[in-house]
């Protein structure tokens, strides 16, 4: 009892971000807007690494981060392909990893777009022809936006969904 | 290479054996490359083993040294002793796998890229290259160029990759990946249960197999910076340097010492920032988001530093064969060290929460434990293997840079549990912050980099990223990468993963994964 009374009038421990960025609130509002007109409410993500070096996924991770917090724009990261609207590949699509790439997006259920992330998943990068890639997302399935960068940025992506949203809406 | 100065602890391990020292060499890094042939390789490995030296490396290389068909060459290392045998063109050598536990992914890495024979192995199965590529494709070869190979575009259920088989009353198999339910990079799991205790874990890995070796043959140094990078993201900056530190002592580079700071100054902040990664990974895992906020909320706000110094978040494109790309503003290193300061005293708060919470103690203590007897035979290194007792730090036993004239502290525990782990990161973080202190206090000024052509030759390199030891043994002919040969601390470490979750309830994989933070990019290659 004493412990939940304390609990309750000690001091918060919970702080202000210190940096709050105008671009990231302004993207976000624009997003949450389209996201609500296009899928209402919310907009649910699957991220694919089809052979990223994990910097275009740790960017991705960054946008739950409590700078971003992207949750409440209405982008939930979901955990099956089976949940998702939206497909965020990253990386050039390895040869190893192409089975299960296309296994994947024949899981998520249609209506469903791909975005791919990074210049490995747009265009193969500096992968691009060698024997162990099969190049960018587009070379094995549909990807309706590409968002180039080595990593882009949380902000890029996020501007990059926005951009999608724009585009799905236009098509509606 | 000169000729030998065999150091006297070397000479004293070997001396059992019927070798001569006059076949030996040094090279560039003082490692010792010694020919052997594959009869005496037995005699030899044996002894090393007996003197507890670890297989950090296994690899092979065409025409080495003159020596048609392809060489093996195995690294072995002990503190500060490293010593590399070739064996020169063997039709087929005996499996080290036995004797080293670490050679059995390298011997299967050998065969897959070059389609070495190791006879008496108990594991052939391949290794990076999966079901989809045809047989007898060996694309390390030199006489195979690197483009397109025809692939099948999905795998027939009988040639599906064979798991270890686990049998018994009540054990069920729980296969995960390679697609995870998190934000996180491909691989497979897996699991034996029973019930809710692992009894068997089985990985498999290199889905990502990008090729990133051969990528880098035929590249100048320069033009494989790039490739270095794309390692592993998170360690851009340890194997791009890895990279330039063996051109340069190849070519006899002399890199200026404010170079050297401002590299030390990125690759300590690296370090921090992946340990902070790591360290809110494994709260999110114990469910403690309160906790795990609080380093994702420092981990960000460096990562802005990063771009602050640097102009790329994960410091890429900053260093160079002979120094670094662009010179950091003076206001800029003030500025963080200002920060920095700040930054400390927030990260204390933060790991103070952290450590005075008994939900988050009981999950993490006794939780994935890693036996001290594993460090040396499967060659484990960084955080996991100085949580579970060693000793080794490269910054330390292999001094690059300014490492020798900044000596950092080497700090070992005991219990090889989840909680070591993150103690020891969360010391590591405190040592590095005061390294970059030093640093900036005492930032030299001067030019930021040496301009000096690049010679031929080769050396192993080894340098101290986040998660441990990377080696990246270089071989250049006529000023192009003949064999770029990277291995990270991943690569040895991820086998670890296996013995942890031994015992282990399976909820308490994902904190377990977390707390040895493994690369599966850097990995795959």
């Amino acid at each position: 009892m004493v412990n939940a009374l304390t609990c309750l009038f000690k001091k918060n421990v919970t702080e202000d971000i210190p940096v709050r960025n105008e671009e990231t609130e302004r993207i976000g509002r624009d997003l949450k807007a389209e996201i609500d007109s296009v899928f209402g409410r919310s907009l649910a993500v699957r991220e694919l690494d089809t052979g990223s070096d994990n910097a275009a996924e740790i960017e991705i991770n960054n946008l739950c981060n409590p700078f971003y917090d992207a949750e409440r724009f209405g982008i939930t990261f979901v955990a099956s392909p089976r949940h998702a609207d939206v497909l965020l590949v990253t990386g050039a699509v390895t040869r190893n990893m192409a089975p299960a790439v296309r296994k994947t997006y024949d899981a998520v259920p249609a209506p469903k777009y791909v975005i791919a992330v990074g210049d490995d998943a747009c265009t193969g990068g500096i992968y691009a022809g060698t024997y162990a890639v099969l190049g960018g997302a587009d070379k094995i399935i549909p990807v309706d936006l590409k968002i180039p960068g080595n990593p882009p940025s949380p902000v890029e992506i996020l501007a990059g969904i926005l951009a999608l949203m724009r585009k799905a809406r236009s098509c509606q | 290479m000169s000729p030998v100065s065999v150091p006297e602890l070397l000479a004293r391990d070997l001396a059992g054996t019927v070798i001569s020292w006059n076949r030996a060499r040094t090279g560039p890094s003082n490692e010792v490359y010694l020919p052997v042939s594959p009869d005496e390789l037995a005699g030899v490995t044996g002894q090393l083993a007996i003197h507890q030296y670890a297989l950090i490396a296994l690899f092979a290389a065409e025409n080495f040294e003159g020596q048609p068909g392809t060489s093996l060459l195995y690294a072995f290392q002990k503190r500060e002793q490293l010593i590399i045998l070739i064996c020169a063109s063997p039709e087929a050598v005996p499996s080290l796998a036995r004797t080293f536990p670490s050679a059995s992914w390298f011997e299967r890495e050998c065969r897959d890229g070059f389609g070495t024979t190791f006879t008496g192995a108990f594991d052939t199965r391949r290794l990076f290259l999966h079901e989809t590529y045809p047989e007898g494709f060996h694309p390390l070869k030199k006489s195979f160029d690197n483009a397109a190979v025809a692939t099948g575009a999905s795998v027939p259920k009988e040639e599906e990759y064979p798991f270890r088989c686990v049998e018994g009353e009540g054990i069920y198999q729980v296969p995960v990946g390679p697609v995870h339910a998190g934000i996180i990079e491909p691989g497979h799991f897996r699991f034996s249960v029973i019930g809710e205790t692992i009894f068997n874990l089985e990985i498999r890995m290199f889905y990502k197999h990008r090729g990133i070796e051969k990528l880098a043959e035929g590249r100048t140094p320069t033009a494989c910076l790039p490739v270095a990078e794309a390692v592993s993201g998170d360690e851009s900056v340890a194997n791009a340097v890895l990279l330039c530190m063996a051109t340069e002592r190849i070519s006899g580079i002399s890199v200026p010492d404010r170079a050297w700071c401002i590299r030390t100054l990125f690759l300590e902040l690296e370090r921090i920032v992946s340990h902070l990664n790591d360290q809110a990974g494994m709260l999110v895992d114990v469910a403690f988001p309160l906790g795990a906020s609080q380093f994702a909320v420092l981990r960000e706000e460096l990562v802005r530093w990063n771009e602050t110094l640097s102009g790329s978040r994960f410091l890429r494109g900053t260093i160079c064969i002979g120094g670094i790309v662009r010179d950091v503003q003076n206001d800029d290193l003030t500025g963080l060290a200002g920060f920095l300061e700040v930054f400390r005293k927030r990260y204390q708060i933060g790991l103070r929460i952290v450590l005075s919470t008994s939900s988050v103690i009981e999950r993490f203590a006794t939780t994935g434990c890693i036996d001290r007897s594993l460090v040396v035979p499967l060659a484990l290194s960084g955080p996991v293997a100085r949580a579970s007792g060693s000793p080794e730090d490269a910054r330390v036993q292999h001094p690059y840079g300014i490492y020798d004239r900044y000596p950092v502290p080497v700090k070992s525990l005991f219990d090889g549990d989840v909680l070591s782990r993150f103690t020891i990161k969360s010391a590591e973080i405190l040592a590095s912050l005061d390294l970059i202190g030093r640093i900036l206090k005492e930032m030299p000024t001067g030019p930021v980099a040496a301009v000096k052509p690049v010679k031929d030759g080769c050396t192993l390199a080894l340098i101290e990223s986040a998660r441990g030891q990377n080696l990246c043994w270089l071989w250049i002919r006529n000023g192009k990468i003949e064999r770029y040969k990277m291995r990270t601390a991943s690569f040895c470490n991820w086998q670890a993963l296996e013995h942890a979750v031994q015992g282990n309830i399976l909820p308490d994989f994902p904190v377990i994964n977390k707390s040895l933070n493994l690369s599966y990019a850097g990995t795959d290659l």
